[in-house]
């Protein structure tokens, strides 16, 4: 039914939000995209139309490589947020019944605890003389620490799938209440067995918070520049510290545009398949 | 002249785009009347309600309450309310606040609208639930309380939009009981959109009956129920036999046609203009009309095969194959022979009064809920 | 009997998990009372570094920052958000589902993104970091927030609350104030706190847009920077009592709670 009478008021609601979007999200993608095709003189970026950053990219092996390698690392880590996400997602909406919501708010508080804070903790745990080292120096197991834990992939991996865990959580956890439970009672009353009701039933009916979630985890972890920066070392160099080295002390932004985008591509043509499998909002922002 | 009618409508035309929602609807409804749209879903009457109430501009047209025309005037100022088939009731507001709201709007404080308040909460039958929220009450308590709050500041008109939706089948009954004892008391114009049939014969002064935008009939419930518009109507109202037959000579006043092999007189057609003889027509008759093994002498008697007998509690429906074509006759379960089984032959009687024809153009329009379609 | 073990598996499992997620932060907080750096050396309690971040008085500036920061950002994200939840809910245009997703995307691509795509345009109009540019990278991720939150309220709303109380007399100001906005009162509130939440400790985006004025999460990332002392712990541990008490107050006024879902997936 639409609202005839107040469409033109209703139309005007509309405008914020537009001049929102073009200002703060269209015109600098937009622009960003537009500079990518610039080039640098001296210390100026030059308005002179160029395909020398893209050519760039995917000529020299080291920037396609370290996106291979941030690739692969994300889809790990998104595979290991799900390992960890799912079954507490599935216990939950199907095991528990005493203190549900309780465990509800457990699951998703890390969500919002600060992002620095999660990782300072990471940090310290595996660090040199961290908890980890520490306690194993202690208790006598190892004399050296353990050099493997902090400043390489492992830690990012780690930090990444922690911070990735609550995101997978919340689709699956959605997606697993919305199914009928009356469906499983027949699955069960036809005589399959809980692991065949699992992927017969369960498992397909959840695929689209399953998706979204993988995706979103995904999209996380290859984006992010922070974490490789603290917690991945020399060797931990991932597509986001590669842009943001663009835009500090390599000072290229019209490279560094370059490579926003296709970092913009990838995420947005993985959100064209989220459309489809799954939903973009995955519960995180509806109540 | 025009004061007398609380609500007109004048050639009201809804589109969007090239969807026609409603196309040129002309009615003039009476003060204190009870009046009713009803049609199948889609068909336009909730819209007309919407219009009627501000909450969509025709797009050509005109609507007059109490003699002004309101089109440009915004639903706030309008002197109707709707009943909204959810209720909308505020759910942040006890029901003392939600009756008071309309109260509230026009500068009233919550302590002089006092006596309103109890007035309609007793003409609802809802004394001692001020302090409730709607949270707190059943489909059909809500449903008295949207009632009230719509009738506290005295409009011209209560506009119902299938008010009576929600509620289960008994409850449905009820209510439509404590509806119109309350029209009757307060003596304020009601507008009730239904697809509900019987709740528009038993409750409406007089219907219109919509379908896709147009209205087809305008008139008091025996008026559509025994004299149908269109074929539509005739259809959408009771349960009505469609026979394909042929137009034949008249012989006399009435006009003929052929239904396998047999001659139909009818009392009444829709049929403009000259008839062709052998033309295709509708040839109409109420399933409660058809007398069956009856000893009454009938203007028409033929022999038909039992195919279906379908007991209903009250009566039996009986279905026969008359030349290829299906008959439904009603039986009540008083009169009922046991004798008629399936295969059996029955006496089939029907009355030239009891007949009518449609041009065989308007059987695209029929709705036919028959016991195989269910 | 095999069921039973099955079910214990996967407790057990959920166990390890919720360890796995909270030992971290228990970390931070235990560290955060430490008298020395190493956790087996713990010995004794100290607040001592709590002491010492009062006495930080660039501290204490970006700490105040980050509120004025989560605050205004929230005012603007409430206002705009609010009114583009009620356009993208009510009203009927081609193309509505690509503008939801246009309006979601500062949320969901990588904060580099975001922030680099600011930096780049901010810079090409000569404008200088400065508060306001942090505020502008503030406003572009919280607006989706608020709007998304209010969005999924107006849905369960239903439409016909505005209309009945317009047919009843109230003007579109009165709609608004009497009936619209107490109905949307908790989503609003429960919006807030999470926009600010995610204001409060936004590093990403922040971190490009920040000049000499700077943000909580930006100075403690500068304090990183010279490994991690038992102050930034401190810290930490204020920002993750913080955190938890906003979102304890969130999930009052949001649905966001298992008995929502649990009763949605009831009624379907």
């Amino acid at each position: 039914m639409g609202e005839r009478f107040s469409a033109p008021r209703a139309l005007l609601r509309g405008i914020p939000i537009t001049v929102w979007m073009l200002c703060l999200v269209a015109v600098p993608l937009g622009y960003t995209f537009l500079i990518s095709f610039f080039q640098v003189e001296g210390l100026q970026i030059a308005a002179k139309f160029t395909l020398k950053n893209y050519r760039l990219f995917f000529t020299d092996p080291m920037y396609s490589g370290i996106l291979l390698k941030s690739m692969l690392l994300a889809l790990a880590i998104a595979l290991l947020a799900i390992l960890a996400g799912y079954p507490l997602a599935y216990m939950l909406s199907f095991r528990v019944r005493r203190g549900k919501q309780a465990l509800f708010m457990l699951s998703i508080i890390p969500l919002w605890v600060s992002y620095l804070v999660r990782i300072i903790a990471w940090r310290t745990i595996l660090g040199n003389k961290g908890v980890i080292n520490s306690a194993l120096t202690s208790l006598g197991l190892i004399q050296e620490p353990l050099s493997f834990l902090l400043y390489n992939r492992f830690a990012i991996a780690v930090t990444l799938t922690y911070i990735c865990i609550p995101f997978v959580f919340i689709p699956v956890y959605t997606s697993l209440e919305k199914i009928p439970r009356n469906i499983m009672e027949a699955s069960s009353d036809l005589g399959a067995g809980e692991l065949r009701t699992f992927f017969n039933v369960v498992l397909p009916l959840s695929l689209p918070g399953l998706v979204t979630g993988f995706i979103f985890a995904f999209i996380i972890a290859l984006g992010d520049y922070i974490i490789p920066q603290q917690l991945g070392g020399t060797q931990g160099i991932m597509f986001g510290n590669l842009i943001w080295s663009q835009f500090g002390f390599a000072f290229n932004w019209p490279f560094g545009a370059a490579l926003s985008f296709i970092l913009l591509a990838i995420s947005v043509t993985i959100l064209g398949l989220t459309s489809r499998f799954g939903s973009t909002e995955g519960g995180f922002l509806s109540e | 002249m025009a004061e007398e009618n609380a609500i007109e409508l004048r050639g009201v035309k809804k589109a969007w785009g090239d969807v026609v929602a409603v196309q040129s609807f002309d009615v003039e409804i009476r003060k204190g009347e009870f009046f009713s749209l009803l049609g199948p879903s889609g068909c336009g009457k909730t819209t007309t309600l919407r219009m009627i109430a501000g909450l969509e501009e025709p797009t050509e047209g005109q609507i007059l309450l109490e003699g002004h025309d309101v089109v440009r005037v915004p639903p706030y100022r309008r002197n109707v309310h709707t009943v909204f088939q959810d209720y909308a009731l505020f759910p942040h507001m006890t029901v003392n606040k939600n009756i008071w709201f309309p109260l509230k709007m026009r500068g009233i404080s919550l302590s002089d609208a006092g006596q309103r308040i109890d007035r309609v909460l007793r003409l609802v039958n809802m004394e001692g639930y001020e302090r409730r929220l709607p949270q707190q009450l059943s489909g059909g308590q809500r449903q008295r309380i949207a009632l009230a709050r719509s009738l506290v500041d005295e409009p011209a008109a209560l506009l119902l939009d299938e008010p009576l939706g929600a509620l289960d089948f008994k409850l449905r009954g009820a209510m439509q009981k404590v509806l119109k004892d309350i029209q009757r008391n307060v003596g304020i114009t009601f507008i009730y959109v239904t697809h509900d049939q019987t709740e528009a014969l038993t409750m409406s002064d007089r219907i219109a009956v919509m379908k896709s935008g147009r209205v087809h009939q305008i008139g008091t419930p025996d008026e559509i129920y025994s004299r149908p518009a269109t074929a539509f109507v005739a259809s959408f109202i009771g349960e009505m036999n469609f026979l394909h037959g042929r137009r034949l000579q008249a012989q006399g006043e009435m006009p003929q046609a052929e239904v396998g092999g047999h001659r139909f007189r009818a009392s009444r057609s829709t049929i403009t203009g000259t008839p062709g003889s052998g033309d295709e027509v509708l040839v109409c008759i109420r399933t409660e009309r058809v007398q069956v093994n009856s000893h009454r002498g009938t203007d028409h008697e033929v022999e038909g095969t039992v195919r279906r007998i379908v007991y209903r509690g009250t009566d039996y429906e009986l279905t026969c194959d008359l030349a290829g074509q299906e008959v439904r006759a009603v039986v009540s379960a008083v009169d009922w022979n046991p004798e008629l089984r399936v295969g059996t032959q029955a006496r089939l009687g029907f009355n030239a009064a009891d007949i009518t024809f449609f041009p065989q153009a308007e059987e695209k329009e029929i709705v036919q809920y028959t016991t195989e379609a269910v | 009997m095999s069921r039973r073990n099955r079910g214990i598996g996967l407790k057990a499992y959920g166990f390890l998990v919720y360890f796995f997620l909270y030992f971290p932060l228990i970390v931070v907080l235990l560290f955060s009372f430490s008298p020395t750096k190493t956790i087996v050396g713990i010995s004794g309690f100290t607040l001592k570094w709590y002491q010492e971040l009062f006495r930080d008085q660039n501290l204490l500036a970006a700490f105040l920052h980050t509120i004025s920061i989560g605050a205004a950002a929230v005012g603007i994200a409430v206002v705009l958000g609010m009114a583009g939840a009620f356009f993208v809910s009510r009203v009927h245009f081609p193309g509505k589902s690509v503008f939801r997703t246009l309006v979601l995307l500062p949320y969901i691509l990588p904060g580099i993104l975001m922030g680099i795509s600011l930096l780049v345009v901010i810079k090409a109009l000569n404008i200088p970091l400065s508060p306001l540019t942090v505020l502008l990278g503030h406003v572009s991720f919280t607006v989706p927030v608020v709007m998304f939150q209010i969005m999924s309220r107006i849905a369960r709303m239903g439409p016909n609350y505005q209309s009945a109380a317009m047919d009843l007399g109230a003007n579109p100001v009165q709609t608004f104030w009497y009936v619209t906005l107490p109905m949307i009162r908790t989503a609003l509130i429960g919006a807030s706190l999470l926009a600010f939440t995610v204001s409060f400790d936004e590093i990403v985006i922040s971190y490009f847009l920040t000049g000499t004025w700077m943000t909580l999460p930006v100075y403690i990332y500068g304090m990183m920077r010279y490994g991690l002392s038992p102050k930034v712990y401190a810290i930490s541990a204020i920002i993750l009592c913080l955190s938890l008490a906003l979102v304890m107050l969130m999930s009052r006024y949001t649905g966001r709670s298992a008995d929502v879902y649990r009763v949605r997936s009831r009624q379907d």
